[in-house]
């Protein structure tokens, strides 16, 4: 397993493996095996792409088939907003590259009764632009919103953004409060997880080798219930996040107790996380300033478990949580008694 | 490996034969001389490569040619024609939107998808429509009158001021 | 007041279409046939020992055409300033930053070239290395050079005045310190070039440059040919910010290869290879003392302060010079003293950037006025303008200040901002905050010791009249220079803009020292100017003698002949004129004579009508050592007031506006003066608020790319309220002087001082990261509670 110290943004599909956000370096250094990666160590410059064969499967079928058939050795390509940035500056290579824009289902969101399902290779503007998302999803809206800008957004997928498995990852707080479970088919069939069970490190997901991510599935939230998402960064467009947070909250409309809520935490460990102290600390507590700023120090003091690097400080991080867990509540819970 | 590709660039079809590994920024520029698109990182960082792709913004380096097979693909030299620059153009030499000029093809075809999906942005949108196209020269300000002297409700002839 | 026909207007730029419809040419787009591609081989070590190189692989590879080290490059020693030439093309015993060049390969296409590279096999020998000024300068530390002991590239030590005496008269003396971080240009556009040669031995280089003639002369030494063998052009060039000012070593790798194999070559720098080339802002600590009075008379500054330099020279000296140079006005300081440190380390080497060396001294001083002016209760503006020199004034280091719009300035800010209703009033978390700051227009000197003229321009009417041409090796980097001096050749001769075209960017034109130090517009306009002059006195000495008339009553506006007195009978003239143009329909039937009629007969009794101009400035400055570092034949100014909202849970700053006022003396272009002024508040907010270039501890650059290295895109951009202020410069074309550098220097102390109102701590590191922000309000509260 190579990780590199190079720090790759954006968002794209399973060349998650390989990538190791420098945010989590100096968390792993004992724990795994790896090898900083010099950029450049032999003086190559130019940007250009190395060979590879490509691939365009019509069909999931033929993907995984291709999939299954080149072992570890293939890389997906959706959007390519990650993917091919990685493979210009040589933090990964590979042989084959199988596209997965010609498979017309993964690209859809679908409505049903009680839940959603987004395909893997949805866009953050299609997301954007859709409407059960805007009305039902908001925090998700946001968290595609805000990863990168217009143009990545264009490209850049939610199943890339998944399967890179970044801590700071823009649509990963809100999947997780939302209770997302991850699509996963493979030669012998399907598969669902809960989204929490997918990340196993920077870079690193439970997909198989042979397994493909086709989409998401979004329990749609009932009455009384509201979710926003925040980001900290230190401009304010094209960044990576410092921190990022999103809270769910659904309420007892009569009395103004919280029924149930989740938060989600990022960049502060190696997965994205949810805060299960700070969730636990609200249940059933009346839904107020107090309520929501002591969620905060909770999650600030139990959930989070931040490391140092470039973008910034552990302390910082932490202190980060506390404010953006407060806020993010406080404006889910306005939209929850909106309703 | 080679394949051959067929898309729509400026309304002129093309039907060229390109290595899998050519992104459609390369392509423009070294295989068609559409020297127009820009390449001021190659990594997705900047936008002087955006062109529109089936009627989206995208940086043209983070698209393989093979990807644009079927494509409708406009790029800054498709903007105007021989009755001359198209009003949005006009409106960045007017305004004085352009200094050194590189990253402008890029902001000027953000702008024109922005305004072709909304005749009438906000301020902040067009703010967010330009997110992506860093431009060192200008500060912006300029950039902002000019797109902004395009809204429907500022083509009256106000001067469109932010 | 003079009335302007072209000038002081909103033109658009000559070059704007072309730009805006991708028709505009820069480096990268230029192919030619059997071009060859070249790539460098870069160290991956700070510091270390070059053991061999191995380069039999690579020449080996089919499609490679040539492999080249220091044995075949030659190790002649170049750089920017003569007195420091600290530079070879390739590194010969040792590199001394990752990035260092250590070979080169020319091949049929990129990819043998990269691959060629990649076979180039380099023993090294690792040495320790310093990465910091604190380490560079320790006992015992590794050194870079083995001339510069102790690792320091130049000092500076000065005195003007008495500071001591100058201290004991004070009521009121602030230190303070302050660290700035690494910057760099973030220009869109990376370096590129193509080199090519042709039968008769003449080498062409067409490269992304700001200073063609200072490349041509470089490459004239470092290849051993003649400079009239040599041709530099600039096709356009997308952004230089002071980063393209100097020749750098591909243009050099270029030029030899070309030259090697008698085949054009190119090469480009990648997003990456630029941050390895740096040569932007330097790091600086500064530690500045200022001492007043308490009605508010500022009496003496105590100024201290390192810069980190890299590797090599480059501007260094300069700048270290600059630094010290700039704080001496714009306020009546009677007393200075100045201790400057370059250091060399292990990191790839600083240089110009746009407000060269001034713009964290001017962050630091303009905050320690505030702090004065906040201890004896005086408005940060009226401490200010009480201080402020006049025109004609000169500074203790001699600068002199031909005008000095500089209260106008302040005033407009004033009034723009809303000032006297805001300061003092708003909610905590909001803050307003002012500064001043000058700049030269133009450095008094060049860059090697010389009595050369700074600019020539020539300018020839064509055979009808119908336009003037106007040739300069001026270099239009996208500041707007070419229709500036379209512009002024159109006011001097006194017809339209569209009657005037221009060529620029090319030695074959002339000598240009180039587009840095703000130069262009007051020098190569001033030669512009009289080349257009010359014209228009040829022109009416012709019509004199034809219409006799004397040549003091003849005058050409707007295209066409004035006469001061009775007009003349023309009717011959225009005769003539329609003879020579039988079948033409378009014949002139105004009631004026036209400047075409005019030019036309001018033509023809004295062909080709050829206007030349020069410019060089009169002697500057005192007879110190250094003397010559910030003086200038006039000098711009400014004031801004920027707006600020700090989230306190957070510490994210948002600029909520900003107002400015530059005079720049008659401004030429306003499209243009307005636009220097956003640009440069952008470049300002961004190295105030987030930019910065991180090293890890091997001395490579973390952060790249324009993703991590972070400039202000349109979303961080504040609503900017832009004011043209313009004094009439004597020294100045028309009375104009810069624009493009100046503007930037209130931007950074403007920003610190609004976040100070806001939060009311200090914050003595840039940049103002949301982290930066929330310690120092953290460690604020608990300073106060305890």
């Amino acid at each position: 397993m190579i990780f590199t110290i190079f720090c790759v943004r954006h968002y794209e599909y399973d060349v998650g493996i390989d990538i190791f956000l420098s945010t989590y370096r100096f968390l792993y250094d004992s724990a795994m095996d790896y090898q900083i990666i010099s950029i450049n160590q032999k003086g190559e410059n130019f940007m250009l792409l190395p060979k590879f064969e490509f691939y365009e499967p019509t069909s999931i079928q033929q993907a995984i088939e291709l999939k299954k058939k080149y072992q570890g050795k293939a890389k997906l390509l959706a959007g390519g907003t990650d993917l091919l940035v990685h493979l210009k500056k040589k933090l990964i290579t590979t042989d084959h590259i199988i596209s997965l824009s010609k498979i017309k289902d993964l690209s859809q969101i679908k409505e049903e009764r009680d839940f959603i399902e987004i395909g893997a290779c949805v866009t953050m503007s299609q997301l954007s632009k859709s409407k059960v998302i805007q009305e039902k999803f908001s925090a998700l809206k946001e968290g595609g919103d805000n990863l990168g800008n217009h143009l990545i957004r264009n490209r850049a997928t939610i199943g890339g953004n998944v399967c890179g498995a970044s801590p700071a990852a823009d649509t990963l707080p809100a999947l997780l409060v939302y209770q997302t479970q991850v699509l996963l088919q493979g030669p012998d069939g399907r598969r669902k997880v809960a989204i929490e069970s997918f990340f196993k490190g920077p870079g690193k997901t439970i997909i198989k080798d042979d397994e493909i991510l086709t989409g998401f599935e979004l329990p749609i939230p009932q009455k009384n219930c509201g979710a926003h998402y925040i980001q900290l960064g230190k401009r304010k467009s094209s960044e990576i996040n410092v921190v990022n947070v999103a809270s769910f909250i659904e309420i007892n409309p009569g009395n103004k107790t919280i029924k149930n809520c989740r938060i989600a935490l990022g960049a502060v460990a190696a997965t994205p996380i949810r805060s299960f102290f700070a969730e636990d600390a609200l249940k059933n507590k009346t839904a107020d300033e107090t309520a929501f700023y002591e969620a905060g120090e909770v999650a600030r003091r139990k959930d989070c478990k931040p490391i140092d690097d470039f973008r910034g400080t552990a302390e910082y991080r932490r202190a980060m949580i506390g404010v953006l867990t407060k806020r993010t509540l406080e404006t889910a819970y306005k939209q929850a008694m909106a309703q | 490996m080679k394949r051959i590709i067929n898309l729509t660039i400026n309304k002129i079809i093309y039907e060229h034969a390109v290595e899998v590994n050519t992104t459609l920024a390369d392509f423009l520029r070294y295989e068609l001389g559409l020297t127009g698109t820009k390449k001021g990182c190659d990594t997705g960082d900047c936008g002087a490569c955006t062109v529109i792709l089936d009627g989206d913004t995208v940086n043209s380096c983070l698209v393989l040619a093979v990807q644009a097979d079927g494509a409708v693909i406009e790029t800054i030299e498709g903007l105007s024609n021989e009755d001359g620059l198209h009003p949005l153009q006009q409106a960045f030499v007017e305004k004085g939107a352009i200094q050194c000029g590189f990253c402008s093809p890029g902001v000027i075809m953000s702008s024109k998808n922005l305004l072709d999906k909304n005749d009438n942005p906000s301020n902040q949108e067009i703010r967010e429509g330009l997110s992506g196209n860093l431009c060192r020269c200008t500060g912006y300000t300029k950039i902002f009158e000019a797109v902004s002297s395009q809204c429907s409700d500022n083509k009256g002839g106000s001067h469109g001021k932010i | 007041m003079e009335k302007f026909d072209v000038i002081r207007s909103y033109a658009p730029r000559l070059d704007a279409p072309d730009k805006a419809t991708g028709k505009a040419i820069f480096t990268d787009d230029i192919s030619r046939p059997g071009m060859l591609y070249g790539a460098m081989l870069q160290s991956p070590h700070a510091h270390a020992k070059i053991i061999s190189i191995d380069t039999s692989k690579a020449e080996r590879l089919e499609g490679v055409k040539a492999v080249i080290t220091s044995k075949e490059a030659g190790t002649i020693k170049y750089g920017v300033s003569p007195a420091r030439y600290d530079e070879t093309v390739f590194a010969t015993d040792k590199v001394r930053y990752v990035g260092d060049e250590i070979a080169a390969v020319a091949a049929t296409t990129l990819e043998i070239a990269l691959k060629a590279v990649d076979l180039i096999q380099v023993e090294y020998k690792v040495l320790p290395a310093v990465l910091t000024i604190e380490d560079a300068m320790k006992e015992g530390a590794p050194q870079l050079h083995e001339e510069f002991a102790g690792n320091l590239c130049a000092e500076v030590h000065q005195e003007f005045g008495n500071v001591e005496e100058g201290f004991k008269k004070c009521d009121i003396i602030k230190t303070t310190t302050m660290k700035s971080k690494r910057q760099d240009a973030a220009f869109i556009e990376m370096q590129a070039c193509l080199a090519e040669i042709d039968r008769r031995g003449t080498l062409t280089l067409t490269t992304s440059s700001q200073v063609p003639h200072y490349v041509q002369r470089t490459v004239a030494m470092v290849l051993g040919m003649d400079v009239g063998k040599i041709r530099v052009m600039k096709p356009y060039v997308g952004g230089g910010f002071g980063i393209k000012a100097a020749a750098n070593h591909q243009e050099l790798v270029c030029c030899i290869l070309a030259r090697m194999l008698n085949k054009p070559v190119k090469m480009n720098f990648t997003r990456e290879q630029v941050f390895k080339y740096a040569r932007a802002r330097h790091q600086f600590t500064h530690v500045i003392t200022t001492g007043a009075k308490k009605d508010g008379t500022l009496v003496a500054l105590k100024h201290e302060c390192y810069l980190d330099g890299g590797a090599y020279t480059s501007f260094g000296i300069a700048t270290v010079y600059y630094s010290g140079a700039l704080l001496s006005g714009p306020y009546k300081l009677p007393n200075m003293s100045y201790d400057g440190y370059r250091v060399y380390n292990n990191k790839p080497a600083c240089g110009a950037q746009r407000g060269h060396g001034a713009v964290i001294a001017r962050a630091a001083f303009e905050q320690q006025m505030d702090m004065i002016a906040e201890e004896i209760g005086m408005d940060p503006m009226e401490l200010r303008i009480k201080n402020m020199m006049n025109a004609g004034d000169t500074t203790c280091n001699d600068l002199n200040m031909s005008s000095f719009g500089m209260s106008e300035c302040i005033e407009a800010v004033r009034e723009g901002s809303d000032w006297d209703k805001k300061k003092g009033t708003l909610p905590k978390g909001k803050g307003i905050g002012m500064a001043c700051g000058f700049f030269v227009s133009g450095a008094g000197f060049p860059i090697y010791r010389s009595d050369t003229f700074h600019c020539t321009v020539i300018c020839k009417l064509t055979e009808d009249g119908g336009a003037a041409l106007v040739y300069t090796a001026s270099a239009e980097i996208g500041q707007g220079s070419d229709t500036a001096f379209a512009m002024i050749v159109a006011e001097a001769i006194g017809i339209p803009l569209e009657n005037v075209r221009l060529a620029s960017g090319d030695t074959d034109m002339g000598v240009d020292l180039g587009a840095y130090s703000s130069r262009q517009t007051l020098m190569t306009g001033h030669a512009a100017k009289e080349a257009g002059e010359h014209v228009r006195q040829q022109v009416l000495e012709v019509l004199a003698t034809q219409l006799n008339t004397p040549v003091e009553e003849l005058d050409i506006k707007k295209g066409f002949i004035e006469f001061k007195n009775k007009t003349p009978d023309f009717s011959a003239l225009r005769t003539r004129y329609i003879k020579e143009h039988r079948g033409w329909t378009d014949n002139p039937d105004s009631e004026k004579l036209t400047f075409k009629e005019a030019s036309r007969i001018a033509f023809l009794e004295k062909g080709s009508i050829v206007g030349t101009g020069k410019y060089r400035p009169h002697w500057l400055g005192g007879k110190f050592k250094g003397a010559a570092v910030g003086t200038s034949p006039a000098y711009g100014c400014s004031a801004q007031v920027a707006e600020v909202t700090v989230d306190i849970e957070t510490g994210q700053i948002t600029i909520d506006n900003i107002t400015d006022a530059h005079d720049c003396g008659k401004a030429i272009n306003m499209n243009s003066v307005e636009g220097q002024m956003q640009g440069s508040i952008s470049m300002g907010i961004g190295e105030a608020l987030h930019e910065e270039v991180i090293f890890n501890d091997k001395g490579e650059v973390l952060n790249n790319d324009l993703a991590e290295y972070k400039i202000v895109t349109s979303m961080d951009m504040p609503p900017v309220k832009a004011i043209v202020i313009e004094s009439d410069e004597p020294n100045g074309p028309f009375g104009a002087k810069e624009v493009g550098e100046g503007a930037i220097m209130p931007t950074i102390p403007a920003i610190l001082n609004a976040v100070y109102d806001a939060i009311g701590v200090r914050i003595s590191e840039l940049p103002l990261t949301p982290e930066r922000v929330y310690n120092a309000i953290q460690a604020y509260k608990e300073k106060k509670s305890a």
